[in-house]
């Protein structure tokens, strides 16, 4: 007597509706734990991996080209690459704060009027704090924002605004100190003071002491 | 279950006999050892690549390995006619399919372990760190090269060679791309086609449930009940790939 097959194949189909309950459960793992992706067409090998779901590899092909432009000094050229590394691997921080520092600085010095170097250090600006909000549990890109308006901007306030949220989480002594070096410009003398006394615990402990000790002596430290 | 074992060793066997296995193998550990393409990179952006590269060599070539090798094991099999010889042993239909893709397992098991090895042995050469994203990636990865060979594996039991390449090329291109599908199809408000894109959804496979590489080369946490729900999708969809094989190998007049 021949079997009857047919029941294999609606237990395969039968099979399908708790693959779609799995299917629902990946799709809200992947929203809870943030690891959802985006799509970029573009032309190009880049665009091929992207088809072929190897966009980490597009964003390092695209990377790749950012480094050229970096060497012959095609600086616009970069900006557009790099908004799109950063589309493709949001939480890349490398290209967060490499993007910043390029249009913050070598964009800006590239040009010559200065409405147009103010125009890039605001671009500059503007994309590390979109990096911030795609990482914002990471101390680097908040760094990155306090160094850029301390070092570029001469904006001390805003220095400090981001270095204090750096400091919140894990990160090396310097930025403590940077933070520090802030405040002091800011007029805060007893909150930089307050910083590089938590850094002679750390191995920072010999420029703490010294900045401490030219504070008292001279009334300041960072020239 | 002492049949399905002796048909999956001989699959093993009839593999380890191919050169295209050992071609693929080789490539693939060429591709991953030539990192130093990247010398000139600063050591943050080497390290990125190298984890990038390597993990999408890996994924690749296991594809390859996992289509060519579940199409040739059946497909040898009918060509040679020694098929016929199997199914008047006391073998059944679904014995043969099940052996098959056990035969399959290990076989990928071996090549993405040599594959897996080696990559891990670079990093350390290198020194570039390694977590548990690290493996928690590889593991993925492994558990998609199987869904696919399930699926090449029942495509090949009713189709033929140059269809099923096609097929499952076109089914591994599809599968990294329905979750943009479903959101481009989401803004649709037309309810019979939003119904069409959810069913397509829910049988193509997403393979983009398994690619965490481009996740981990970055530094985000993949937390263990993200890998073992995703791992419960690949099981269940080779299961469903596998019934579906046998369904059809079983109505196939050879």
């Amino acid at each position: 007597m021949k079997q009857k097959i047919w029941p294999i194949l609606l237990l395969a189909l039968l099979l399908f509706i708790p693959l779609g309950f799995i299917q629902n459960q990946i799709n809200y793992e992947t929203i809870a734990y943030d690891l959802q992706t985006n799509l970029l067409l573009m032309p190009g090998e880049a665009g091929d991996m992207v088809l072929a779901g190897f966009k980490g590899i597009a964003a390092d092909l695209l990377w790749i080209n950012v480094e050229n432009y970096w060497h012959t000094g095609q600086h616009f050229k970069m900006i557009p690459l790099f908004n799109m590394v950063t589309y493709l691997q949001p939480h890349w921080i490398l290209a967060w704060s490499l993007g910043g520092w390029h249009m913050a600085y070598n964009v800006a010095a590239d040009v010559k009027t200065v409405q147009g170097k103010y125009y890039w250090y605001q671009q500059g600006v503007q994309y590390l704090k979109r990096g911030v909000s795609y990482n914002p549990n990471k101390y680097d890109l908040y760094f990155e924002l306090g160094w850029t308006y301390y070092n570029k901007g001469l904006d001390y306030s805003n220095s400090v605004r981001f270095l204090k949220q750096a400091v919140m989480y894990p990160c090396p002594s310097y930025v403590r100190d940077v933070l520090a070096h802030a405040y002091e410009k800011n007029g805060e003398i007893n909150k930089a003071m307050e910083e590089w006394q938590k850094l002679l615990k750390t191995d920072f402990k010999g420029v703490a002491k010294r900045m401490i000790y030219d504070l008292k002596t001279r009334g300041w430290a960072t020239p | 279950m002492k049949k399905i074992w002796i048909l999956a060793c001989n699959t093993v066997k009839e593999s380890f006999r191919k050169k295209t296995t050992y071609i693929i193998v080789l490539f693939a550990l060429i591709m991953i050892a030539s990192s130093e393409f990247f010398a000139f990179l600063s050591s943050t952006e080497q390290y990125k690549m190298i984890t990038d590269t390597s993990f999408a060599v890996i994924e690749f070539f296991g594809f390859l390995l996992a289509m060519f090798g579940s199409i040739s094991a059946v497909s040898s099999e009918i060509e040679k006619r020694t098929i016929y010889t199997l199914l008047t042993k006391p073998i059944t239909r679904t014995n043969f399919v099940l052996g098959k893709y056990l035969g399959m397992f290990f076989i990928l098991l071996i090549n993405f372990s040599i594959m897996a090895v080696f990559f891990v042995g670079l990093l350390h050469f290198k020194k570039i760190p390694m977590d548990s994203g690290t493996f928690k990636a590889l593991f993925l990865i492994f558990v998609e090269i199987l869904v696919i060979a399930s699926i090449s594996l029942s495509l090949a039991t009713f189709t033929s060679d140059a269809f099923n390449i096609i097929a499952s090329s076109f089914i591994y291109i599809i599968g990294h791309l329905t979750g943009y599908g479903r959101q481009i199809i989401g803004m649709t408000k037309n309810i019979a086609v939003k119904g069409l894109a959810d069913m397509m959804y829910t049988i193509l496979p997403n393979y983009q449930n398994f690619t965490i590489r481009d996740k981990v080369v970055v530094g985000i946490p993949i937390p263990w009940q993200y890998v073992i729900i995703v791992t419960g999708y690949g099981i269940m969809y080779i299961v469903i790939a596998l019934l579906i094989g046998i369904y059809f190998f079983r109505t196939r007049e050879i």
